[in-house]
Protein backbone atom coordinates (compact mmCIF):
# COMPACT_ATOMS: atom_id res chain seq x y z
CA UNK A 1 0.00 0.00 0.00
CA UNK A 2 2.70 2.45 1.00
CA UNK A 3 5.66 2.97 -1.23
CA UNK A 4 8.78 1.76 0.60
CA UNK A 5 10.88 4.29 -1.28
CA UNK A 6 8.77 7.09 0.09
CA UNK A 7 9.17 5.90 3.68
CA UNK A 8 12.01 6.84 5.99
CA UNK A 9 14.86 4.41 5.87
CA UNK A 10 17.50 3.54 8.47
CA UNK A 11 20.04 4.80 6.00
CA UNK A 12 18.39 8.20 6.07
CA UNK A 13 18.51 8.23 9.83
CA UNK A 14 22.15 7.27 9.82
CA UNK A 15 22.95 10.08 7.48
CA UNK A 16 21.03 12.65 9.54
CA UNK A 17 22.69 11.51 12.73
CA UNK A 18 26.07 11.67 11.12
CA UNK A 19 25.37 15.22 10.11
CA UNK A 20 24.25 15.99 13.64
CA UNK A 21 27.45 14.58 15.06
CA UNK A 22 29.52 16.68 12.71
CA UNK A 23 27.44 19.79 13.18
CA UNK A 24 29.40 22.86 14.17
CA UNK A 25 27.03 25.11 16.01
CA UNK A 26 29.47 27.98 16.30
CA UNK A 27 30.02 27.97 12.59
CA UNK A 28 26.31 27.85 12.05
CA UNK A 29 25.72 30.84 14.27
CA UNK A 30 28.34 32.84 12.47
CA UNK A 31 26.90 31.81 9.13
CA UNK A 32 23.42 32.81 10.22
CA UNK A 33 24.56 36.25 11.24
CA UNK A 34 26.44 36.70 8.00
CA UNK A 35 23.62 35.56 5.76
CA UNK A 36 20.92 37.57 7.48
CA UNK A 37 23.11 40.65 7.44
CA UNK A 38 23.76 40.16 3.75
CA UNK A 39 20.06 39.79 3.07
CA UNK A 40 19.32 42.90 5.10
CA UNK A 41 21.94 44.82 3.17
CA UNK A 42 20.13 44.14 -0.03
CA UNK A 43 18.60 47.51 -0.84
CA UNK A 44 15.35 46.09 -2.01
CA UNK A 45 15.14 42.76 -0.39
CA UNK A 46 11.40 42.52 -0.46
CA UNK A 47 10.21 45.21 -2.77
CA UNK A 48 12.06 44.69 -6.00
CA UNK A 49 9.82 42.16 -7.60
CA UNK A 50 6.74 44.08 -6.58
CA UNK A 51 8.25 47.19 -8.00
CA UNK A 52 9.38 45.62 -11.19
CA UNK A 53 5.98 44.22 -11.99
CA UNK A 54 4.25 47.50 -12.58
CA UNK A 55 7.27 48.62 -14.54
CA UNK A 56 7.04 45.61 -16.73
CA UNK A 57 3.35 45.97 -17.08
CA UNK A 58 3.75 49.64 -17.87
CA UNK A 59 6.41 48.91 -20.41
CA UNK A 60 4.21 46.39 -22.05
CA UNK A 61 1.33 48.81 -22.13
CA UNK A 62 3.48 51.54 -23.59
CA UNK A 63 4.77 49.22 -26.27
CA UNK A 64 1.28 48.04 -27.09
CA UNK A 65 -0.04 51.58 -27.18
CA UNK A 66 2.73 52.79 -29.45
CA UNK A 67 2.32 49.92 -31.86
CA UNK A 68 -1.43 50.30 -31.85
CA UNK A 69 -1.16 54.01 -32.44
CA UNK A 70 1.30 53.45 -35.26
CA UNK A 71 -1.08 51.00 -36.84
CA UNK A 72 -3.99 53.37 -36.56
CA UNK A 73 -1.94 56.21 -37.99
CA UNK A 74 -0.83 54.00 -40.83
CA UNK A 75 -4.38 53.01 -41.58
CA UNK A 76 -5.48 56.60 -41.42
CA UNK A 77 -2.72 57.69 -43.74
CA UNK A 78 -3.83 55.27 -46.31
CA UNK A 79 -7.48 55.69 -45.88
CA UNK A 80 -9.00 55.51 -49.31
CA UNK A 81 -10.61 58.71 -50.23
CA UNK A 82 -14.31 58.54 -49.82
CA UNK A 83 -15.70 57.06 -52.89
CA UNK A 84 -18.70 58.31 -54.58
CA UNK A 85 -21.41 56.40 -52.90
CA UNK A 86 -22.58 53.75 -55.21
CA UNK A 87 -26.13 54.73 -54.70
CA UNK A 88 -25.74 58.27 -55.77
CA UNK A 89 -26.64 57.69 -59.30
CA UNK A 90 -29.34 55.17 -58.95
CA UNK A 91 -31.89 57.70 -58.07
CA UNK A 92 -35.24 56.31 -57.31
CA UNK A 93 -37.59 56.89 -60.09
CA UNK A 94 -39.57 59.39 -58.11
CA UNK A 95 -36.54 61.32 -57.09
CA UNK A 96 -36.46 64.94 -58.03
CA UNK A 97 -34.60 65.00 -61.23
CA UNK A 98 -31.01 64.13 -60.96
CA UNK A 99 -30.07 65.79 -64.13
CA UNK A 100 -27.31 63.32 -64.69
CA UNK A 101 -29.40 60.27 -65.34
CA UNK A 102 -31.60 61.46 -68.02
CA UNK A 103 -31.75 58.58 -70.39
CA UNK A 104 -32.52 55.24 -68.84
CA UNK A 105 -32.88 53.39 -72.11
CA UNK A 106 -29.31 54.08 -73.11
CA UNK A 107 -28.09 52.92 -69.71
CA UNK A 108 -26.44 56.27 -69.17
CA UNK A 109 -23.41 55.02 -71.01
CA UNK A 110 -21.54 58.32 -71.14
CA UNK A 111 -22.11 58.73 -67.41
CA UNK A 112 -20.70 55.37 -66.60
CA UNK A 113 -17.60 55.85 -68.64
CA UNK A 114 -16.66 59.20 -67.22
CA UNK A 115 -15.41 58.42 -63.75
CA UNK A 116 -13.25 55.59 -64.84
CA UNK A 117 -10.96 56.57 -67.62
CA UNK A 118 -8.27 58.44 -65.77
CA UNK A 119 -7.76 56.60 -62.50
CA UNK A 120 -7.50 52.88 -62.68
CA UNK A 121 -9.56 51.13 -60.08
CA UNK A 122 -6.63 50.36 -57.82
CA UNK A 123 -5.09 53.77 -57.81
CA UNK A 124 -4.32 55.31 -54.47
CA UNK A 125 -4.86 58.81 -55.64
CA UNK A 126 -8.09 60.35 -54.62
CA UNK A 127 -10.71 59.38 -57.02
CA UNK A 128 -12.47 62.08 -58.85
CA UNK A 129 -14.69 63.97 -56.54
CA UNK A 130 -18.24 62.99 -56.85
CA UNK A 131 -20.46 65.55 -58.32
CA UNK A 132 -21.95 67.51 -55.50
CA UNK A 133 -25.37 67.18 -56.93
CA UNK A 134 -25.37 63.55 -56.06
CA UNK A 135 -25.10 64.25 -52.36
CA UNK A 136 -28.62 65.30 -52.09
CA UNK A 137 -29.79 62.08 -53.57
CA UNK A 138 -27.51 59.86 -51.64
CA UNK A 139 -29.11 57.49 -49.28
CA UNK A 140 -27.27 56.67 -46.03
CA UNK A 141 -24.01 55.43 -47.37
CA UNK A 142 -23.41 51.84 -46.47
CA UNK A 143 -19.93 50.82 -45.41
CA UNK A 144 -17.84 49.66 -48.23
CA UNK A 145 -17.54 46.05 -47.25
CA UNK A 146 -21.18 45.24 -46.92
CA UNK A 147 -21.59 46.23 -50.48
CA UNK A 148 -19.37 43.44 -51.67
CA UNK A 149 -20.96 40.88 -49.50
CA UNK A 150 -22.04 38.19 -51.83
CA UNK A 151 -25.73 38.49 -51.79
CA UNK A 152 -27.64 35.41 -52.58
CA UNK A 153 -28.01 35.20 -56.29
CA UNK A 154 -31.30 36.75 -57.06
CA UNK A 155 -33.73 35.10 -59.30
CA UNK A 156 -33.08 36.41 -62.74
CA UNK A 157 -35.50 39.19 -63.36
CA UNK A 158 -37.19 39.16 -66.59
CA UNK A 159 -36.82 42.79 -67.41
CA UNK A 160 -33.21 43.54 -68.29
CA UNK A 161 -29.75 42.08 -68.52
CA UNK A 162 -28.25 45.02 -66.72
CA UNK A 163 -30.15 44.31 -63.57
CA UNK A 164 -28.86 40.76 -63.69
CA UNK A 165 -25.32 42.06 -63.44
CA UNK A 166 -26.12 44.54 -60.77
CA UNK A 167 -28.06 42.35 -58.45
CA UNK A 168 -25.31 40.21 -56.92
CA UNK A 169 -23.51 43.21 -55.49
CA UNK A 170 -26.51 45.07 -54.29
CA UNK A 171 -26.35 45.81 -50.59
CA UNK A 172 -28.91 43.91 -48.70
CA UNK A 173 -30.31 46.95 -46.98
CA UNK A 174 -30.26 49.14 -50.02
CA UNK A 175 -33.54 49.85 -51.62
CA UNK A 176 -33.87 48.07 -54.87
CA UNK A 177 -34.65 50.42 -57.64
CA UNK A 178 -37.77 49.34 -59.21
CA UNK A 179 -36.61 49.82 -62.72
CA UNK A 180 -33.01 49.83 -61.77
CA UNK A 181 -31.42 48.06 -64.66
CA UNK A 182 -29.47 51.00 -65.93
CA UNK A 183 -28.53 52.57 -62.66
CA UNK A 184 -27.63 49.35 -61.02
CA UNK A 185 -24.95 48.78 -63.56
CA UNK A 186 -23.40 52.06 -62.63
CA UNK A 187 -23.68 51.22 -58.98
CA UNK A 188 -21.93 47.96 -59.55
CA UNK A 189 -18.94 49.58 -61.14
CA UNK A 190 -18.60 51.82 -58.16
CA UNK A 191 -18.85 48.95 -55.80
CA UNK A 192 -16.15 47.05 -57.61
CA UNK A 193 -13.83 49.98 -57.24
CA UNK A 194 -14.65 50.22 -53.59
CA UNK A 195 -14.05 46.59 -53.07
CA UNK A 196 -10.67 46.64 -54.71
CA UNK A 197 -9.54 49.48 -52.56
CA UNK A 198 -10.87 47.88 -49.48
CA UNK A 199 -9.52 44.47 -50.26
CA UNK A 200 -5.92 45.49 -50.03
CA UNK A 201 -5.53 47.20 -46.70
CA UNK A 202 -2.87 44.79 -45.58
CA UNK A 203 -0.76 45.41 -48.62
CA UNK A 204 -1.22 49.09 -48.18
CA UNK A 205 -0.09 49.26 -44.57
CA UNK A 206 3.65 49.11 -45.26
CA UNK A 207 3.22 51.70 -47.93
CA UNK A 208 1.35 53.88 -45.53
CA UNK A 209 3.97 53.44 -42.86
CA UNK A 210 6.68 54.30 -45.31
CA UNK A 211 4.78 57.34 -46.32
CA UNK A 212 4.43 58.23 -42.70
CA UNK A 213 8.17 58.07 -42.30
CA UNK A 214 8.67 60.15 -45.39
CA UNK A 215 10.43 57.36 -47.17
CA UNK A 216 7.99 56.70 -49.90
CA UNK A 217 8.27 60.27 -51.01
CA UNK A 218 12.02 60.08 -50.92
CA UNK A 219 12.13 56.91 -52.92
CA UNK A 220 10.07 58.51 -55.59
CA UNK A 221 12.10 61.72 -55.53
CA UNK A 222 15.22 61.51 -57.73
CA UNK A 223 16.72 64.43 -55.86
CA UNK A 224 16.38 62.58 -52.57
CA UNK A 225 17.90 59.50 -54.11
CA UNK A 226 20.73 61.56 -55.47
CA UNK A 227 21.43 63.06 -52.06
CA UNK A 228 21.32 59.64 -50.46
CA UNK A 229 23.67 58.21 -53.06
CA UNK A 230 25.99 61.18 -52.67
CA UNK A 231 26.14 60.74 -48.92
CA UNK A 232 26.90 57.06 -49.41
CA UNK A 233 29.37 57.63 -52.22
CA UNK A 234 27.46 55.51 -54.71
CA UNK A 235 28.74 57.25 -57.79
CA UNK A 236 27.35 54.78 -60.31
CA UNK A 237 23.87 55.32 -59.00
CA UNK A 238 24.45 59.05 -58.98
CA UNK A 239 25.47 59.01 -62.61
CA UNK A 240 22.35 57.10 -63.52
CA UNK A 241 20.16 59.53 -61.65
CA UNK A 242 21.85 62.55 -63.17
CA UNK A 243 21.56 61.08 -66.62
CA UNK A 244 17.86 60.64 -66.03
CA UNK A 245 17.44 64.22 -65.12
CA UNK A 246 17.74 64.37 -61.36
CA UNK A 247 18.25 67.98 -60.31
CA UNK A 248 21.82 68.25 -59.19
CA UNK A 249 21.18 71.00 -56.67
CA UNK A 250 17.87 69.73 -55.35
CA UNK A 251 17.77 70.54 -51.63
CA UNK A 252 16.24 68.52 -48.88
CA UNK A 253 14.02 69.88 -46.13
CA UNK A 254 16.98 71.57 -44.51
CA UNK A 255 18.27 72.99 -47.72
CA UNK A 256 21.19 70.60 -48.04
CA UNK A 257 22.11 69.59 -51.56
CA UNK A 258 23.72 66.41 -52.78
CA UNK A 259 27.05 68.19 -52.93
CA UNK A 260 26.71 69.26 -49.32
CA UNK A 261 25.86 65.69 -48.38
CA UNK A 262 28.91 64.36 -50.15
CA UNK A 263 31.11 66.95 -48.48
CA UNK A 264 29.65 66.21 -45.06
CA UNK A 265 30.13 62.50 -45.60
CA UNK A 266 33.65 63.07 -46.93
CA UNK A 267 33.01 61.54 -50.33
CA UNK A 268 35.46 63.21 -52.73
CA UNK A 269 34.52 61.04 -55.72
CA UNK A 270 30.85 61.81 -55.31
CA UNK A 271 31.56 65.49 -54.82
CA UNK A 272 33.74 65.59 -57.92
CA UNK A 273 31.03 63.88 -59.94
CA UNK A 274 28.47 66.40 -58.78
CA UNK A 275 30.78 69.27 -59.58
CA UNK A 276 31.27 67.87 -63.07
CA UNK A 277 27.51 67.96 -63.43
CA UNK A 278 27.43 71.56 -62.38
CA UNK A 279 26.58 71.34 -58.70
CA UNK A 280 26.76 74.68 -57.02
CA UNK A 281 29.41 75.32 -54.44
CA UNK A 282 27.67 78.41 -53.20
CA UNK A 283 24.06 77.40 -52.80
CA UNK A 284 23.23 77.80 -49.14
CA UNK A 285 21.16 75.64 -46.88
CA UNK A 286 18.72 76.95 -44.30
CA UNK A 287 21.56 77.39 -41.85
CA UNK A 288 23.26 79.69 -44.34
CA UNK A 289 26.08 77.30 -45.13
CA UNK A 290 27.23 76.40 -48.60
CA UNK A 291 29.14 73.34 -49.76
CA UNK A 292 32.17 75.60 -50.03
CA UNK A 293 31.80 76.58 -46.36
CA UNK A 294 31.46 73.00 -45.32
CA UNK A 295 34.50 71.91 -47.29
CA UNK A 296 36.54 74.78 -45.91
CA UNK A 297 35.54 73.86 -42.40
CA UNK A 298 36.57 70.26 -43.00
CA UNK A 299 39.98 71.15 -44.34
CA UNK A 300 40.30 67.90 -46.25
CA UNK A 301 42.76 68.36 -49.08
CA UNK A 302 41.33 65.53 -51.20
CA UNK A 303 37.87 66.90 -50.83
CA UNK A 304 39.00 70.44 -51.62
CA UNK A 305 40.68 69.14 -54.71
CA UNK A 306 37.66 67.14 -55.74
CA UNK A 307 35.36 70.09 -55.70
CA UNK A 308 37.90 72.45 -57.15
CA UNK A 309 38.73 74.54 -54.14
CA UNK A 310 42.37 73.71 -54.51
CA UNK A 311 44.37 72.67 -57.58
CA UNK B 1 12.60 21.06 12.66
CA UNK B 2 11.39 23.52 15.27
CA UNK B 3 7.67 23.78 15.59
CA UNK B 4 6.62 27.01 14.02
CA UNK B 5 2.98 27.55 13.34
CA UNK B 6 3.47 30.06 10.57
CA UNK B 7 3.45 28.67 7.08
CA UNK B 8 6.55 29.13 4.96
CA UNK B 9 4.62 31.10 2.39
CA UNK B 10 3.17 33.32 5.08
CA UNK B 11 6.62 34.08 6.39
CA UNK B 12 7.77 34.90 2.92
CA UNK B 13 4.80 37.21 2.42
CA UNK B 14 5.57 38.88 5.72
CA UNK B 15 9.13 39.35 4.56
CA UNK B 16 7.84 40.98 1.41
CA UNK B 17 5.71 43.24 3.54
CA UNK B 18 8.79 44.36 5.41
CA UNK B 19 8.75 42.08 8.45
CA UNK B 20 12.42 41.72 9.27
CA UNK B 21 11.89 38.80 11.63
CA UNK B 22 9.90 36.71 9.23
CA UNK B 23 12.85 36.03 7.01
CA UNK B 24 14.99 35.07 10.00
CA UNK B 25 12.38 32.58 11.09
CA UNK B 26 12.24 31.11 7.64
CA UNK B 27 15.99 30.96 7.51
CA UNK B 28 16.17 29.14 10.82
CA UNK B 29 13.81 26.50 9.54
CA UNK B 30 15.92 25.58 6.56
CA UNK B 31 19.38 26.80 7.33
CA UNK B 32 20.86 23.45 8.29
CA UNK B 33 19.42 21.23 5.59
CA UNK B 34 20.05 23.86 2.98
CA UNK B 35 23.65 24.33 3.96
CA UNK B 36 24.26 20.60 4.21
CA UNK B 37 22.65 20.10 0.85
CA UNK B 38 24.99 22.62 -0.71
CA UNK B 39 27.99 21.39 1.20
CA UNK B 40 27.42 17.76 0.33
CA UNK B 41 26.72 18.44 -3.29
CA UNK B 42 29.93 20.40 -3.51
CA UNK B 43 31.93 17.59 -1.95
CA UNK B 44 35.18 18.05 -0.14
CA UNK B 45 36.99 19.41 -3.19
CA UNK B 46 34.74 22.47 -3.33
CA UNK B 47 33.84 22.75 0.33
CA UNK B 48 35.22 26.28 0.52
CA UNK B 49 32.47 27.53 -1.74
CA UNK B 50 29.66 26.27 0.48
CA UNK B 51 29.38 29.35 2.64
CA UNK B 52 29.23 31.70 -0.32
CA UNK B 53 26.73 29.61 -2.23
CA UNK B 54 24.57 29.27 0.82
CA UNK B 55 24.55 33.02 1.26
CA UNK B 56 23.84 33.57 -2.42
CA UNK B 57 20.95 31.16 -2.18
CA UNK B 58 19.28 33.06 0.62
CA UNK B 59 19.88 36.39 -1.04
CA UNK B 60 18.22 35.04 -4.15
CA UNK B 61 15.31 33.82 -2.07
CA UNK B 62 14.96 37.22 -0.49
CA UNK B 63 15.17 39.09 -3.77
CA UNK B 64 12.63 36.94 -5.50
CA UNK B 65 10.33 36.43 -2.59
CA UNK B 66 7.55 38.42 -4.22
CA UNK B 67 7.63 36.13 -7.22
CA UNK B 68 7.14 32.99 -5.19
CA UNK B 69 3.83 31.33 -5.89
CA UNK B 70 2.88 28.85 -3.16
CA UNK B 71 0.30 27.40 -5.51
CA UNK B 72 2.99 26.09 -7.80
CA UNK B 73 5.47 24.57 -5.42
CA UNK B 74 6.33 24.39 -1.77
CA UNK B 75 8.83 26.82 -0.37
CA UNK B 76 11.24 24.03 0.47
CA UNK B 77 11.15 22.75 -3.11
CA UNK B 78 11.83 26.28 -4.34
CA UNK B 79 14.66 26.79 -1.86
CA UNK B 80 16.38 23.58 -2.88
CA UNK B 81 15.87 24.40 -6.52
CA UNK B 82 17.71 27.65 -6.01
CA UNK B 83 20.42 26.00 -3.95
CA UNK B 84 20.91 23.28 -6.50
CA UNK B 85 21.22 25.83 -9.29
CA UNK B 86 23.80 27.69 -7.28
CA UNK B 87 25.86 24.54 -6.92
CA UNK B 88 25.59 23.69 -10.58
CA UNK B 89 26.47 27.25 -11.52
CA UNK B 90 29.52 26.95 -9.34
CA UNK B 91 30.53 23.74 -11.04
CA UNK B 92 30.05 25.39 -14.37
CA UNK B 93 32.21 28.33 -13.40
CA UNK B 94 34.83 25.98 -12.00
CA UNK B 95 34.58 23.92 -15.19
CA UNK B 96 33.69 20.81 -13.27
CA UNK B 97 32.06 18.21 -15.43
CA UNK B 98 28.90 16.95 -13.78
CA UNK B 99 28.34 13.50 -15.10
CA UNK B 100 25.10 11.68 -14.87
CA UNK B 101 25.27 8.70 -12.57
CA UNK B 102 25.59 5.35 -14.20
CA UNK B 103 22.81 2.87 -13.97
CA UNK B 104 22.63 1.32 -10.58
CA UNK B 105 20.92 -1.90 -11.32
CA UNK B 106 24.01 -3.86 -10.42
CA UNK B 107 24.26 -2.01 -7.16
CA UNK B 108 20.67 -2.76 -6.40
CA UNK B 109 21.32 -6.43 -6.71
CA UNK B 110 23.97 -6.14 -4.05
CA UNK B 111 21.72 -4.47 -1.54
CA UNK B 112 21.64 -6.27 1.74
CA UNK B 113 18.38 -6.67 3.50
CA UNK B 114 17.42 -3.30 4.93
CA UNK B 115 16.40 -4.95 8.15
CA UNK B 116 19.96 -6.08 8.53
CA UNK B 117 21.33 -2.58 8.22
CA UNK B 118 24.11 -2.14 10.74
CA UNK B 119 23.55 1.51 11.39
CA UNK B 120 20.91 2.10 14.00
CA UNK B 121 22.88 4.94 15.42
CA UNK B 122 26.05 6.79 14.77
CA UNK B 123 28.28 6.25 17.73
CA UNK B 124 31.46 7.96 16.88
CA UNK B 125 32.56 11.01 15.03
CA UNK B 126 34.86 8.90 12.96
CA UNK B 127 32.06 6.74 11.78
CA UNK B 128 29.93 9.80 11.08
CA UNK B 129 32.67 11.19 8.94
CA UNK B 130 32.87 8.00 6.99
CA UNK B 131 29.16 8.09 6.42
CA UNK B 132 29.37 11.62 5.16
CA UNK B 133 32.24 10.64 2.94
CA UNK B 134 30.14 7.85 1.54
CA UNK B 135 27.27 10.24 0.92
CA UNK B 136 29.58 12.64 -0.84
CA UNK B 137 30.77 9.80 -3.02
CA UNK B 138 27.29 9.23 -4.36
CA UNK B 139 26.43 10.49 -7.81
CA UNK B 140 25.38 14.10 -7.57
CA UNK B 141 21.68 13.75 -8.19
CA UNK B 142 21.37 10.72 -5.94
CA UNK B 143 23.17 12.63 -3.25
CA UNK B 144 20.84 15.55 -3.64
CA UNK B 145 17.76 13.37 -3.51
CA UNK B 146 18.94 11.64 -0.36
CA UNK B 147 19.73 14.89 1.45
CA UNK B 148 16.49 16.54 0.44
CA UNK B 149 14.49 13.52 1.55
CA UNK B 150 16.37 12.52 4.69
CA UNK B 151 17.54 15.83 6.04
CA UNK B 152 15.16 18.45 4.69
CA UNK B 153 12.08 16.27 4.81
CA UNK B 154 10.99 16.94 1.25
CA UNK B 155 8.53 14.55 -0.28
CA UNK B 156 9.35 12.73 -3.48
CA UNK B 157 7.07 15.13 -5.33
CA UNK B 158 8.91 18.10 -3.92
CA UNK B 159 12.25 16.57 -4.82
CA UNK B 160 10.96 16.02 -8.33
CA UNK B 161 9.86 19.66 -8.45
CA UNK B 162 13.17 20.91 -7.16
CA UNK B 163 15.21 18.89 -9.61
CA UNK B 164 12.91 19.16 -12.58
CA UNK B 165 12.38 15.45 -13.05
CA UNK B 166 9.51 13.03 -12.78
CA UNK B 167 8.60 11.62 -9.40
CA UNK B 168 9.65 8.17 -10.52
CA UNK B 169 13.07 9.49 -11.37
CA UNK B 170 13.39 11.14 -7.99
CA UNK B 171 12.32 7.91 -6.37
CA UNK B 172 14.89 5.94 -8.33
CA UNK B 173 17.62 8.32 -7.36
CA UNK B 174 16.73 7.96 -3.71
CA UNK B 175 16.59 4.21 -3.99
CA UNK B 176 19.95 4.01 -5.68
CA UNK B 177 21.50 6.30 -3.11
CA UNK B 178 20.28 4.17 -0.28
CA UNK B 179 21.42 1.02 -2.02
CA UNK B 180 24.93 2.30 -2.44
CA UNK B 181 25.12 3.47 1.12
CA UNK B 182 23.93 0.11 2.35
CA UNK B 183 26.72 -1.46 0.45
CA UNK B 184 29.20 0.80 2.10
CA UNK B 185 27.66 0.37 5.52
CA UNK B 186 27.69 -3.39 5.17
CA UNK B 187 31.42 -3.12 4.66
CA UNK B 188 31.65 -0.88 7.70
CA UNK B 189 29.96 -3.50 9.82
CA UNK B 190 32.32 -6.18 8.66
CA UNK B 191 35.20 -3.93 9.58
CA UNK B 192 33.78 -3.02 12.95
CA UNK B 193 32.52 -6.38 13.98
Amino acid sequence: MSDPDAMPDPIDKAYVEAEAVLNDEAARTARRARVLAAVARQPDAAAPAARSRPWRRGGWLVAASVSGLAFVVAIQLYRPSPLPPPIKLPAPPASPAPARVPTPPTKAAPRVERPRPAPPPVTIAPSPAPPPAAQSVAAPTPRAFPTVEPAPPPPPPADSAASERAAPVQPANQPQPANGGVDNRDAMTQVVVTAEKRESPRRSVPVAISAFAGRARDVADPGARLRAAAAAGRTAEMEGLLEHGAAVDSPDAEGDTALMKSVQADRPAAAALLRRHGASLDQKNHAGESARDMASAKGDAALDQAIGLSP
Amino acid sequence: MEPDPADDAELLSAHCAGDAHAFARLYDRYDRPCFRFIRRLLGSAHADAAEDLHQETWIAISRNAAAFDPGKASFSAWLFTVARHKVFDHFRRAKVAVLAGAGDDAALRLIPDPAASPLEAVESRDLAQRIITAVEALPLEQRGALIMFADAGLSLEEIADATGVAVETAKSRLRYARAKLRQVFAGERSVHV
